[in-house]
Order: C-alpha cells, then sequence, then structure tokens
C-alpha cells in the first residue's frame, strides 16, 4: 500500500492506531469462519468523524475497506478480500445514552452485546437480540448481520429492534436515519442497512428499541429417543397456541461433544434434547410449563425436567450454552452454518443431512433453534486434510440445496459474507440479485465498501 | 388511431379488452384527489401487473396503483394519472401455512378474508389498520400503516418477511422468503413496504401470523391531564404486557361515539389500556393497573370493549373528504405534552398511540382554513423540536397544497436515487410520495 495512504491513516488516528506489519495484518486476516484474506492496514478510530475520515481517504484513492467488529463473523464477512484497509471498530465501544424514558439506547457499535445487557439490567430493561455470541459479538456486528439467536421466533431478529442508524457512507459522508421516534417519512434505510453486511456503509452510531424484562420465565428441559419426536413436541406446542421465548434442539453428536468437555448430567444413549423456555407473566407460565413438559411426556419422552427459579432454568441451559465451544473442543476445524426452513420442515431436511452425512462420512453436531427453523449443522473436519475438508465443502452444498428446495433459506443469521455468494442462486433469479445490485450501487458506486460480499458478481446477462 | 388509443390498444394486448376501463364515467370513480385517470386496468396475476408496468413505462403512461382506495387520501396532490393499476383482481391466498405461522396472498387480498381464514385455525394477522378489514394486504404493504396492537406485535414492517413485486421494467422479482430469520442478501422488503407505490408493484405479501388472544379487555382510567405522561410512561416501561396503550382528548371521545364508564370534564384525558391474553394473567394485570392508577380506573364490559378497541382502530380514519387529519410521530415521552399541545387548540380532537410515539389529531369541521394551517405549522415545529415529524395524512387539497404532505424529509437525495434506480422513467406513483416540487 502506498506510503502516503498509510501515512494520512497515521494522521487521522494517530500512529499507534495503525497496523501495517505483517505479523499484525496476519491477525486480522481471519474471523471465526474458514476464510482468509491479508489487509494492507487495520486501523482503529475512536470517533465517527475518525471513521469518516479514513473512508473519505479510501474514497480518494480508490482503496477498499471492511469494517470488523469483534471478528465473530462466521461467513468471512469481516475478512478483506482484496486488501485495502480494515476498520476495527472495538475502540467504539460506548453506551451514549440510556433513554428509559423513551426506551431507547444510543450506542456505538463496538460495544459488546452482553455488556449492553448488562448495563441496562438495572434500569429493568434489554435489548432483545441476544446471539449466542452474544458474550463477545458487538452490536455493531449484530446489525450489521440483522443477527438473530435464540429467541427470534417470539421476539424477532435485529432488524426489529433497531431505530436508528448514524452512518459513514461510502464517500465518506455521515448520515442519519431515522432516531429516537418511529415511521420518519421516507423510505426504510434503517431496515435497508440492517444486515448489509458492510457492504452499503459503515454503521457509526445506533438508537436501539429496548423492552423491559419479562416478569418471568420457566424452562423445560425433555430427553428423546428420537429426533422427530423432539420434533413433533415443538409442532404441537404452537399448534396450541403457545408461543416459546426459545425453542431449542440438540442432537447426539452434540450431547456426546457436551458431555464430553462439559459434563451436565445428560445420558448419552439419546437422540436428543429438547429445551424450551417460556416467559412472560408469571400467572401464565406454570400452566404453560405443565402443557408443554405434558405434551413431551405424551410423545415418548424419556425423562421431562422443569426449573422454576434462575438457578434451576441456569442449570438446563448450561449444557444449551456450551454446545458451540465444546463442538469446537472436539474438532477446532469445523464448517459452520446456519440454513434455515420454515419449522415443519425440519423432520424433512434432518433426514436429509443425516444422508449427506453417511454420504461424505463425515459427522455432522446439529444444534437448531427449533423454533424459528433455524438448523446449525457443524461439519467436523481435520484440520489440515484436504480431502476432508472439500468433502465438508460439498456436504454443505448439499445441504443449503436442500434449504431451499424446503422453502428455506441458505442464511438464517449468520450472512452471506464471502463464503455464502456463490449459493445465492440457489435462492434468487437473476432479476432478483438485479434488484439487489441497483441497492448496492446508489449507496456505493464504486464498490468498494466490503467488496466481493453478499452478491455474486455480475453476470454479463445481469450486468448493466 | 392516436397516439393514446394505441397505447391502450397494448395495455389491452396484455390484460384482455374486459380488463380495462376507459369509459370516462367508469373512470371518474377512480379519481385520485379530483385527478381523472385516462384509463383503469384490472390485471389477474402478478405477471399481469408486470407487463403492465413495463408497458406503460415503454410509452411513459404514468401509473399509479391501486388496492381497495382507503388510503388514497394520503400523499401528495397527483400528477397527472395515465394509468390505474388496480390489484382487485390479484387476490388469491397463495398458501396458508398454520403450522408455520405464516400466510402467503396475493397483494388485493382483504384484510377480512384472510382474518377469518386464520381465525378457523386460532390464528390471526396482527395488523389492524384504520380503514377496516376490506384494506388489502397489499394497501398495508405499500403504506406500513398500522393500528393499536402494534405496540405488542410491530408493524407491517416488522410483521412481512417476504414479497413479490413487479418493477417499472417488468420484471417480477421475490424479496425475503417464508422464515422469520433470513439474511441472503439485502433486505428489500424494507424498501418496498411504505413506498406508496412509488418503486414497484407489490404483488404478493408474506406475513407472519401469531396464536389468537384467549381474552381481550379494555380498562379506561379517567385522569387529570397533569397525570398522564407518569402513568402511561410506568405502564410501557413495567412487565406487564400492555397490547395497547391509547390517549384521547374529550373531543376525541365525542368523536369517537363511545360511551365510557368514566366522567369526563375538560381537563380529563381518557387512558385506554388493552390487553390481551389468559385468564390468569388478564386478573393480575388489572389489579395492578388499578392500584397505579389510585383507582380510577373500569373495565369495559364486553360491548363496550369491542366498540373501543374499533373506534381507538379507527380514529386516524378521515370523516369525510375535507377532513384534516394530522399525525406526528415522536419520542414516547413527548406523546402526552402533543396531546394537551393540540388539546390547547380549539375544538380539536387527539388520539395517541403512546407505545408507538404516535399522536393523530384534526380539527372541528367548521375551523376555518388558516386556522388549520397555523396550528398545523405550529405541532409540526413542536414535533421538529422534539426529534420527531408531522405527515398531514388527510386534507383538501388547496391545504395540501399550502402545507407540505410529508414535511421536511431527511436524504432526500438519496430517496430520489433508489426512486431513479428502480423507476428511471419516474413513471410509478405519480409524484405522491417524496417526488420533485412541481
Amino acid at each position: 500500500m502506498d506510503r502516503r495512504v498509510i501515512r494520512s491513516l497515521t494522521r487521522i488516528v494517530g500512529r499507534q492506531n495503525v497496523l501495517t506489519k505483517p505479523a499484525d495484518l496476519l491477525l486480522y486476516s481471519y474471523d471465526s469462519s474458514t476464510t482468509e484474506g491479508r489487509p494492507d492496514a487495520v486501523v482503529f478510530p475512536e470517533s465517527t468523524e475518525g471513521v469518516a475520515r479514513i473512508v473519505k481517504l479510501c474514497a480518494e484513492g480508490r482503496i477498499s475497506f471492511v469494517p470488523r467488529g469483534a471478528g465473530t463473523n462466521l461467513s468471512g464477512g469481516s475478512v478483506p478480500l482484496q486488501g485495502g484497509v480494515v476498520i476495527v471498530l472495538s475502540r467504539m465501544n460506548r453506551v451514549l445514552e440510556i433513554d428509559a424514558e423513551n426506551l431507547r439506547a444510543v450506542v456505538q457499535p463496538g460495544v459488546v452485546n452482553l455488556d449492553l445487557q448488562n448495563v441496562l439490567a438495572p434500569h429493568g430493561l434489554q435489548f432483545c437480540p441476544d446471539p449466542a455470541s452474544q458474550k463477545v459479538s458487538t452490536v455493531g456486528g449484530n446489525v450489521a448481520e440483522n443477527a438473530g439467536g435464540p429467541h427470534c421466533l417470539k421476539y424477532g431478529v435485529t432488524v426489529n429492534h433497531v431505530t436508528g442508524l448514524t452512518v459513514v457512507m461510502p464517500s465518506g459522508e455521515v448520515r442519519s436515519f431515522g432516531g429516537k421516534a418511529l415511521d420518519p417519512p421516507g423510505y426504510d434505510l434503517v431496515g435497508v442497512l440492517i444486515g448489509s453486511e458492510g457492504t452499503l456503509g459503515i454503521v457509526a452510531e445506533m438508537v436501539l428499541r429496548l423492552s423491559p424484562l419479562p416478569d418471568d420465565a420457566q424452562t423445560v428441559l425433555a430427553i428423546f429417543d428420537t429426533l422427530e419426536a423432539a420434533g413433533e413436541s415443538v409442532s404441537r406446542i404452537i399448534a396450541e397456541g403457545m408461543m416459546p421465548a426459545a425453542l431449542e434442539i440438540m442432537d447426539r453428536q452434540t450431547i456426546e461433544a457436551v458431555e464430553a468437555s462439559f459434563p451436565s448430567g445428560l445420558p448419552l444413549d439419546v437422540e436428543a434434547v429438547l429445551l424450551i423456555e417460556l416467559d412472560g407473566l408469571r400467572e401464565s407460565l406454570d400452566r404453560q410449563a405443565a402443557r408443554c413438559a405434558e405434551i413431551c411426556r405424551e410423545l415418548k419422552a424419556r425423562e421431562v425436567s422443569v426449573g422454576r427459579t434462575p438457578e434451576e432454568r441456569e442449570k438446563l441451559w448450561s449444557a444449551r450454552r456450551s454446545a458451540f465451544g465444546a463442538t469446537a473442543r472436539i474438532s477446532p476445524a469445523m464448517l459452520v452454518n446456519d440454513a434455515t426452513v420454515p419449522r415443519t420442515k425440519i423432520p424433512e431436511v434432518l433426514r436429509e443431512i443425516q444422508e449427506i452425512e453417511r454420504r461424505h462420512g463425515l459427522r455432522i453436531a446439529k444444534i437448531f433453534h427449533a423454533g424459528d427453523g433455524n438448523l446449525h449443522s457443524n461439519i467436523l473436519f481435520e484440520r489440515g486434510n484436504r480431502d476432508d475438508f472439500r468433502r465438508a465443502e460439498e456436504a454443505t452444498a448439499e445441504i443449503f440445496r436442500a434449504c431451499a428446495e424446503a422453502g428455506g433459506t441458505i442464511t438464517g443469521e449468520h450472512g452471506v459474507g464471502a463464503e455464502k455468494v456463490q449459493f445465492m442462486s440457489l435462492l434468487y433469479s437473476p432479476e432478483d440479485i438485479e434488484a439487489q445490485r441497483k441497492l448496492k450501487a446508489v449507496f456505493d458506486p464504486r464498490g468498494l465498501a466490503n467488496p466481493d460480499k453478499v452478491l455474486p458478481e455480475a453476470t454479463r446477462a445481469g450486468a448493466q | 388511431m392516436s397516439a393514446l388509443a394505441d397505447k391502450l390498444h397494448s395495455l389491452e394486448d396484455i390484460i384482455g379488452p374486459a380488463s380495462l376501463i376507459t369509459d370516462t364515467e367508469a373512470v371518474a370513480s377512480y379519481r385520485v384527489e379530483g385527478q381523472q385517470p385516462l384509463a383503469v386496468a384490472l390485471p389477474q396475476s402478478p405477471a399481469q401487473v408486470a407487463g403492465l408496468l413495463r408497458q406503460a413505462s415503454q410509452d411513459g403512461l404514468s401509473v399509479l396503483i391501486r388496492g381497495a382506495g382507503h388510503h388514497l387520501h394520503l400523499g401528495a396532490p397527483p400528477t397527472p394519472i395515465g394509468l390505474v393499476v388496480a390489484m382487485d383482481r390479484v387476490r388469491q391466498t397463495v398458501e396458508y401455512d398454520a403450522e408455520n405461522l405464516t400466510i402467503t396472498a396475493q397483494a388485493g387480498a382483504s384484510l377480512e378474508e384472510l382474518q377469518r381464514l386464520a381465525g378457523e385455525r386460532g390464528q390471526m394477522l396482527p395488523l389492524d389498520p384504520p380503514g377496516g378489514d376490506r384494506a388489502t394486504l397489499g394497501g398495508i404493504a405499500a403504506t406500513n400503516l398500522a393500528g393499536p396492537i402494534r405496540m405488542r406485535y410491530g408493524s407491517p414492517r416488522d410483521l412481512i418477511i417476504g414479497l413479490r413485486v413487479a418493477l417499472a421494467d417488468g420484471a417480477l422479482i421475490k424479496a425475503g422468503g417464508k422464515t422469520v430469520k433470513n439474511v441472503a442478501g439485502y433486505e428489500l422488503g424494507k424498501l418496498f413496504v411504505g413506498s406508496f407505490g412509488t418503486l414497484g408493484a407489490i404483488c404478493e405479501v408474506t406475513v407472519r401470523l401469531t396464536p389468537k388472544p384467549e381474552r381481550r379487555a379494555m380498562l379506561v382510567l379517567a385522569m387529570n391531564s397533569a397525570e398522564v405522561k407518569e402513568v402511561t410512561g410506568e405502564l410501557l416501561r413495567s412487565r406487564l404486557e400492555v397490547a395497547s396503550l391509547g390517549i384521547a382528548n374529550p373531543a376525541a371521545v365525542e368523536r369517537m361515539r363511545l360511551s365510557l364508564p368514566v366522567t369526563i370534564a375538560p381537563d380529563v384525558r381518557v387512558v385506554f389500556i388493552g390487553l390481551m391474553g389468559d385468564g390468569a394473567a388478564m386478573a393480575r394485570q388489572e389489579e395492578e393497573i388499578a392500584a397505579l392508577s389510585g383507582g380510577a380506573c373500569a373495565r369495559l364490559n364486553e360491548a363496550q370493549g369491542r366498540d373501543a378497541w374499533q373506534a381507538l382502530r379507527e380514529a386516524p380514519y378521515p370523516d369525510d373528504a375535507n377532513a384534516v387529519v394530522v399525525r406526528a410521530a415522536l419520542p414516547i415521552s413527548h406523546v402526552a405534552e402533543a396531546v394537551e399541545l393540540v388539546t390547547q387548540f380549539e375544538g380539536w380532537w387527539s388520539v395517541a398511540r403512546a407505545g408507538d410515539g404516535l399522536v393523530y389529531a384534526g380539527p372541528p369541521p367548521d375551523t376555518t382554513v388558516r386556522t388549520t394551517l397555523e396550528r398545523l405549522t405550529e405541532l409540526r415545529k413542536f414535533a421538529g423540536q422534539r426529534s420527531g415529524a408531522v405527515v398531514l395524512e388527510a386534507a383538501p387539497l388547496e391545504m395540501k397544497r399550502s402545507f407540505s404532505v410529508w414535511g421536511q424529509v431527511q436524504n432526500l437525495d438519496l430517496f430520489r436515487a433508489l426512486k431513479d434506480a428502480y423507476d428511471p422513467t419516474g413513471n410509478i406513483g405519480c409524484g405522491r410520495y417524496l417526488s420533485r416540487p412541481q
């Protein structure tokens, strides 16, 4: 990279906030996915103005830039594919305002999700999106990905909980969209920007909608001998008009991984664990929890436990919370995907995934947000084994195809990033993609904001 | 043949001559704010809608898209209208997937018929916009209009997870899908929902459903105006599950023709608390709310309650073609203050949706244009100073010419760039939303 550019970056953020040494750059050449790509420089702005000046410099020099939060991205979205500048927002980590009266918080993008929840709890408030990565992931990253998590059937996703954004546009210009009030006249660009994965600009400040903490919660854990029975229980619960806050299923491979790493006392000879979280007014919960337990027993659950106190509930949740880490512990190399299908298609897709698993001789640990049809098939492979990796990639492609055919999507919450771009055509026609490309062209005509992400290259037919 | 006849003929080729209305008298009933369209098309499928848009764009025939026509009062005065594309016959229910809590229907399907369908399975579309159940799904999506239960369930923007849209160039595109979680590509649906038919014609909509609550109840609190802010604020921050929270001044109670079991003196504001849920939870909420209000709390009986839900939902709807209705959107802590401001205007009614920060208001029928304009200006200034915005939802044409319907819009240049990208010839929407000044 041109030394003059580095000097200009240094002038904007200070020498200590610019990295250019190869060893440092290596640290920012990957995220939590398997994608890699080395930046030419990494900068750590501390203000919106700093971000704006960096982006302006990039725009003038036609240099691509990639925003980055905590780097927990699971689709390669925060990895630079064309070099350029990685703009790390982790130092913009202030909660600027908690406006309890208006049920809003104003925060910078580098605030860690769980830190925010901890600041809000004493006010009796929460920010509903709580992805599983919340201990590490930043709210800016949550907004960039339109993050989900376990509570989306009842509470929706990130886009349902953000009312305003301050954005550094790819030209370096700073704009605000929305605010504390709802329904500003104009197209809903807050809605469009959320989930745009840093390809339309960089979010530098956010106005979040807060919600009162639920009055109370209860957790039901049921152990099944078949995955189908666990899935059927979920269907019956919803058919009876209940709307649990979370419905989580873990399969046998996941349970084995958990018990090998963080023993929680789950039996090893079972096929599925279903975790049901009910929240709301205390008076409704006893009856609902009892009914959920009854449904699980009717469907031949081997064991059903109900947690009423925070301690009891935490105990039931502990296996689920450690599932991802435990799986990563037995196989540090894994391909994670988050294909999502209409919930009732889960059994059908599951059978296909098991078939794919068998065909490729792979182990796939499955965890689902069963309430919203979000499947995490974690494909385990041996690091450095090229053949293993290739089979894992083939299996991923087959899972995506199966989910798209079942009326679902290739990504429910992790984003398209770099890794799923090639699968967009499973969901969208060239005309659909062209309509999305129009949006990108309005925001980023030069194509400098997080290039080669989200949308496939323009084909000759689709090009303007 | 004249140039116009040629153009109309091309449209007939797409939908058949019987589906194109050109008779002046028949077309007159599709007038919008005095503008007579040249023709009205009644397509029967999304493909026909797309074909019409492409042809009209090629021929420079401006297009206005129409659902049930319930909210055509909303918008800037229209530029000349070439073709009204009425979605009445694009109205199939594509898929009701009760188990997955979604329904997909074409734009012209009425909310009423979809509610009936979902109701048979104990479910509902959590949408209650003003204008009655005759409102169409496409119209609701295009206007993003919601009602009192938005506080609990969100707005159409939150509840719509998939769309099929016909673009000006004739492309029929899909945005989103059938799952609540879906981050594959940009959320184009958000761009089209609430775009008032200026970026394309919404042809098909997928909406999230919710189980129908076991019971509904409506409580009313009659309180001194000074207490409203505190009490509603506490309710909004509480762990109770209030489904709707309305505030009405005495003029509004009279306009809604509600008979309530509370005494309404001029300085009294009525707070309407809508509850939805099961019996056990309901009883506790009623107790806590009564305690919060210091006992001045009445529970409406079933008939009164039904009337109140209905009246609150319809409150923003204009009484007639000359009625003025204005909407202020504010940070929620300023809602009570805005109701007080409006109540000071002579005889104005005001109904607020406290949980969403929306305040609707209007003058009594005999108010002069000049006074109304002064008041609207005052309200817009008030909202502007509090990071809010005012939209003139309904007004006679001459008033709209003196008072901007949408007000000062932030990022207008960007909106216009988007409009140019999706509708390069500026052919659809007829200047009703975010258009260049005439």
